[in-house]
């Protein structure tokens, strides 16, 4: 009395695939389940029985034991259920095991039999397409992300009893369809409803087109988090790949509304109280990806920088530095992806009005200073673009016409990157926000009013050699965006006033 | 501006004769200055009755004046401790009688019995200005108090000022620069640093200039003593000089003492809705002299011409014709779009014109909107 079949587990966004054996023998009836389950595996043990018959199918009165593996690896998440149930059934004869090789399932069981909607079903069908499979059994509200897999069958099942009836060849699923191709993606905001703040706007075209990280200073309602609501929109389109790996994180962690790929950057604003875990990812049973991940190939927005907690913002580096982030736990280290835009926005001081001209400011200046230092330290070195965004009053508002449309901007965004791709294509750098800070001083042509410029201002605002370097990357981008080869004086020029000195008392410029 | 009263011109010392003039009468006197509820007020009504500083400290002592923790505290106090104390931190005290002490704090109606000093003689009355203003100052009203300091040192004018953060130190400093000397009047014991981050301001006017406070050593500041420090700071100068205040702050108290005393004030004006042009524009409403800059100022004070050797600003800094265009578009504290839209461009064309102007100091970015900086006014 012998069952096998297959299933997916998921380490981080990889699927693994697990072989579910079940063994039905004499004895007192119960179920044991062997092969380092985690308490959701565990807690199939008793939803699978009341499943069972619920489908109007036959659970063994008999000693059975399911041994999932391989063994030394943790097996997580509900996506087991079906597979579990499904091996049971096949040890019991109750289905025929001829097309049991060659299919994947995965799903959670309701305790009437249903298959409920499961996270991770694009990363399971894509193990099993790796894994040479001809099909993957999905519940029906999965069926989408599965068919975003090529040259794989994909049965879509709303029950468990379909999905008997389907083995045993009495009931045909509906054929899915592959989803739509990613169309241009549709956001439900645009730059052209922004008025005003053209130096904030340019310097967001310019964190587009380079790929840069942004902190943003002003005071409350100066329209920071509107402004990094936008970025989004004005980033080059999702290339499929990127849009499988959004889809693939954004399913592990039960985001996926609708089926089917997603296509718009994600934006993710966390709140500043956000845990550890819940912004690098992480959690009690089936590891979630964090927000950090979350935002992958899009934006991480950080409202309040100063707000959030000294590691949560200490622990930023190695995304910001790697483009992944790693989770080490006591069964072992998973690793996410997370190659995202950071835009963190902090008012100037604890009132929020340093530096507004029609308010004063009432902080005590040790109390600006210890908010500073929040803000200073290394999180900052890896935010090339700073600047301040000033509080429109009335009459500069009404004086402003609404701004140029996303579609426009990211017309020019495109050019700029297809322009500076090459260049690092040898050097494995995307763009030049990711490039280290030597190289880029070293990769750059600049004319002889650029290094003036540049050597003028070591002088004149005191800029250091991190600085340096910075400027020399917002520089390229500018050039970028004007299809120059050479960085000139003016590019440089404009690459400085992206720069705001945080840890003295006013909100100058320096390095 | 007419000639300020001196020592002998009519006024009678307020103090009765011999009050601090033996050796152990001084002793006495730095007991008293120690006692916190003796008020100069009180101790004048003291001198007056007693006479001599031993005898007023003696009426303390048997508890015919003063509080009784006076009394306890008087008792406990040994004035050769405070004398240690005093030359500890390398001041010198001087009593009202000596000859250093400054002859126009008579006018006031408290006037310290006497006042520690460190670094320089204090200066000759007549050629002492005030500058006064916010802490939280604005970094023009910062430029504009540095360049009075400036100016004033440069034509042999002591700025006095009180140490503290914004437009305080901001004269003091541009003061030094000139190489002049400037007084810093203490809310606080001679030897303290208060506010903690004047302590290299300080440490250089001791050794250029002069620091002067009515506590002796180890007396913390308090929200009390500042007033009293301001009547000191307009008791001393000739002129006082509001740079910017916001609507109940201290430079108010600081004009309406030099008020009182019959001295010159001077209010720098601002736009109508800036908070810290508040204290200056009530003050100009009150009848103080408005003046535009430094220029006004010395010519009110009757010091233009004199003495520029050196000091004027001479080097004309070359800007392009675009940086040029773009610096006449910058009226008041503008957006770039602002001067974008005046010179027909877009706002990444003007922000390096902006930048460059702003590395050659003839414009400051605050809050995202750019202002021109008061030293490069004719400078372009």
């Amino acid at each position: 009395m012998y069952g096998r079949v297959l299933g997916v587990t998921l380490v981080g966004v990889r699927g693994h695939p697990v072989v579910v054996e079940s063994h039905i023998g004499r004895g007192l009836p119960s179920l044991t389940l062997t092969g380092l389950p985690g308490a959701p595996v565990q807690d199939a043990r008793d939803r699978i029985r009341p499943a069972v018959e619920s489908s109007g199918l036959e659970w063994p009165l008999r000693r059975i034991v399911v041994n999932l593996s391989p063994g030394n690896l943790r097996k997580d998440g509900p996506g087991l259920d079906l597979p579990i149930a499904m091996s049971v059934l096949a040890a019991s004869a109750q289905v025929p095991s001829n097309r049991l090789a060659a299919l994947a399932f995965v799903g959670e069981l309701s305790l009437r039999g249903t298959l409920v909607p499961t996270p991770g079903v694009l990363s399971v069908a894509i193990a099993a397409r790796r894994a040479g499979l001809g099909g993957v059994v999905v519940p029906e509200a999965n069926a989408g992300e599965a068919a975003l897999v090529e040259e794989l069958e994909v049965v879509s099942a709303p029950s468990l009893a379909q999905v008997v009836g389907f083995l045993r060849g009495t009931w045909r699923p509906q054929s899915v369809g592959a989803s739509p191709p990613a169309v241009g993606a549709s956001h439900d905001v645009d730059f052209a409803e922004v008025r005003g703040q053209g130096q904030a706007r340019r310097a967001l075209e310019i964190a587009a087109a380079g790929g840069h990280n942004v902190l943003m200073v002003g005071s409350p309602g100066a329209g920071k988090t509107m402004l990094a609501r936008r970025l989004a929109t004005i980033l080059p389109p999702l290339s499929r790949e990127e849009s499988l790996e959004v889809t693939q994180l954004h399913s592990i962690a039960g985001l996926l509304s609708s089926g089917g790929l997603r296509s718009e950057r994600p934006f993710r604003s966390p709140h500043h109280s956000v845990s550890l875990a819940g912004l690098l990812g992480g959690g009690s049973s089936l590891l979630r990806p964090g927000e950090v991940s979350l935002a992958h190939h899009g934006v991480l927005f950080m409202d309040e920088l100063t707000e959030f907690r000294r590691d949560a913002i200490e622990s930023l580096r190695q995304p910001l530095e790697d483009g992944r982030v790693v989770v080490t736990r006591a069964t072992g280290a998973v690793e996410f992806p997370a190659r995202f835009t950071l835009v963190a926005a902090a008012n100037p001081c604890p009132c929020g009005y340093e530096g507004d001209p029609r308010r004063q400011c009432r902080c005590l200046p040790h109390r600006v200073q210890l908010y500073r230092q929040k803000l200073s330290g290394p999180l900052l070195d890896r935010i090339d673009i700073r600047l301040v965004v000033p509080r429109l009053s009335k009459q500069e508002l009404l004086g402003e016409e609404a701004g140029e449309p996303s579609s426009t901007i990211r017309r020019r965004v495109e050019l700029a990157r297809e322009w500076q791709r090459p260049r690092y294509a040898a050097l494995g750098y995307p763009c030049n926000g990711q490039l280290p800070g030597p190289l880029a001083r070293r990769e750059a042509r600049m004319s002889s009013g650029a290094r003036d410029v540049l050597s003028r201002a070591v002088d004149s605002l005191a800029l250091t050699g991190r600085g340096f370097d910075r400027a020399i990357k917002v520089a390229r981008t500018i050039a970028d965006l004007a299809g120059a080869e050479e960085l000139s004086a003016e590019h440089v020029a404009e690459a400085l006033s992206y720069r705001v000195n945080l840890s003295e008392g006013s909100l100058a410029r320096a390095g | 501006m007419s000639d300020l009263p001196v020592r002998d011109d009519g006024l009678a010392t307020k103090w009765p004769d011999g009050f601090a003039k033996a050796r152990a009468d001084l002793r006495a006197l730095l007991v008293l200055s120690s006692l916190r509820a003796l008020t100069p007020l009180k101790l004048l009504e003291l001198a007056r009755l007693h006479g001599s500083a031993r005898a007023c400290l003696t009426a303390v002592r048997e508890g015919r004046a003063g509080s009784e923790g006076d009394r306890r505290y008087a008792g406990d106090l040994d004035p050769d401790d405070i004398e240690a104390a005093v030359s500890a931190c390398e001041a010198r005290f001087v009593p009202v009688g000596a000859d250093d002490y400054p002859a126009q704090l008579e006018h006031l109606s408290d006037p310290p019995a006497g006042l520690f000093v460190r670094g320089r003689p204090l200066p000759i009355p007549g050629s002492v200005v005030a500058v006064v203003g916010a802490r939280n100052c604005s970094g023009s009203g910062g430029d504009m108090a540095w360049n009075i300091g400036r100016d004033l040192a440069a034509r042999g004018v002591c700025v006095i000022s009180g140490a503290a953060r914004g437009i305080d130190a901001a004269s003091h400093e541009g003061a030094l620069a000139a190489g002049g000397h400037t007084v810093a009047v203490l809310g606080c014991g001679i030897d303290r640093a208060y506010p903690p981050g004047s302590r290299s301001l300080l440490a250089r006017i001791a050794n250029e200039g002069t620091i002067v406070s009515e506590y002796p050593p180890g007396v913390p500041a308090g929200p009390y003593r500042f007033p009293a420090r301001n009547r000191i700071i307009a008791a001393l100068a000739r002129g006082l000089v509001v740079v910017e205040g916001a609507a109940g702050s201290g430079s108010l108290i600081s004009a309406e003492h030099a008020l009182d005393l019959g001295r010159e004030v001077f209010a720098v004006p601002g736009a109508v809705d800036n908070p810290l042009a508040e204290v200056p524009h009530t003050l100009i409403r009150e009848g103080a002299t408005l003046i535009r800059g430094v220029d006004d100022l010395l010519s009110d004070l009757g010091l233009d011409g004199a003495g520029t050797a050196g000091v004027g600003i001479t080097a004309r800094l070359d800007v392009t014709p675009s940086e040029r265009a773009a610096f006449d578009r910058i009226t008041g504290t503008v957006l770039p779009e602002t001067v974008a839209r005046g010179l027909g461009l877009t706002v990444p064309e003007v922000l390096p014109l902006l930048m460059s102007l702003e590395m050659k100091g003839l414009v400051r970015s605050v809050g995202g909107r750019f202002q021109r900086r008061i030293r490069a006014m004719g400078r372009v």
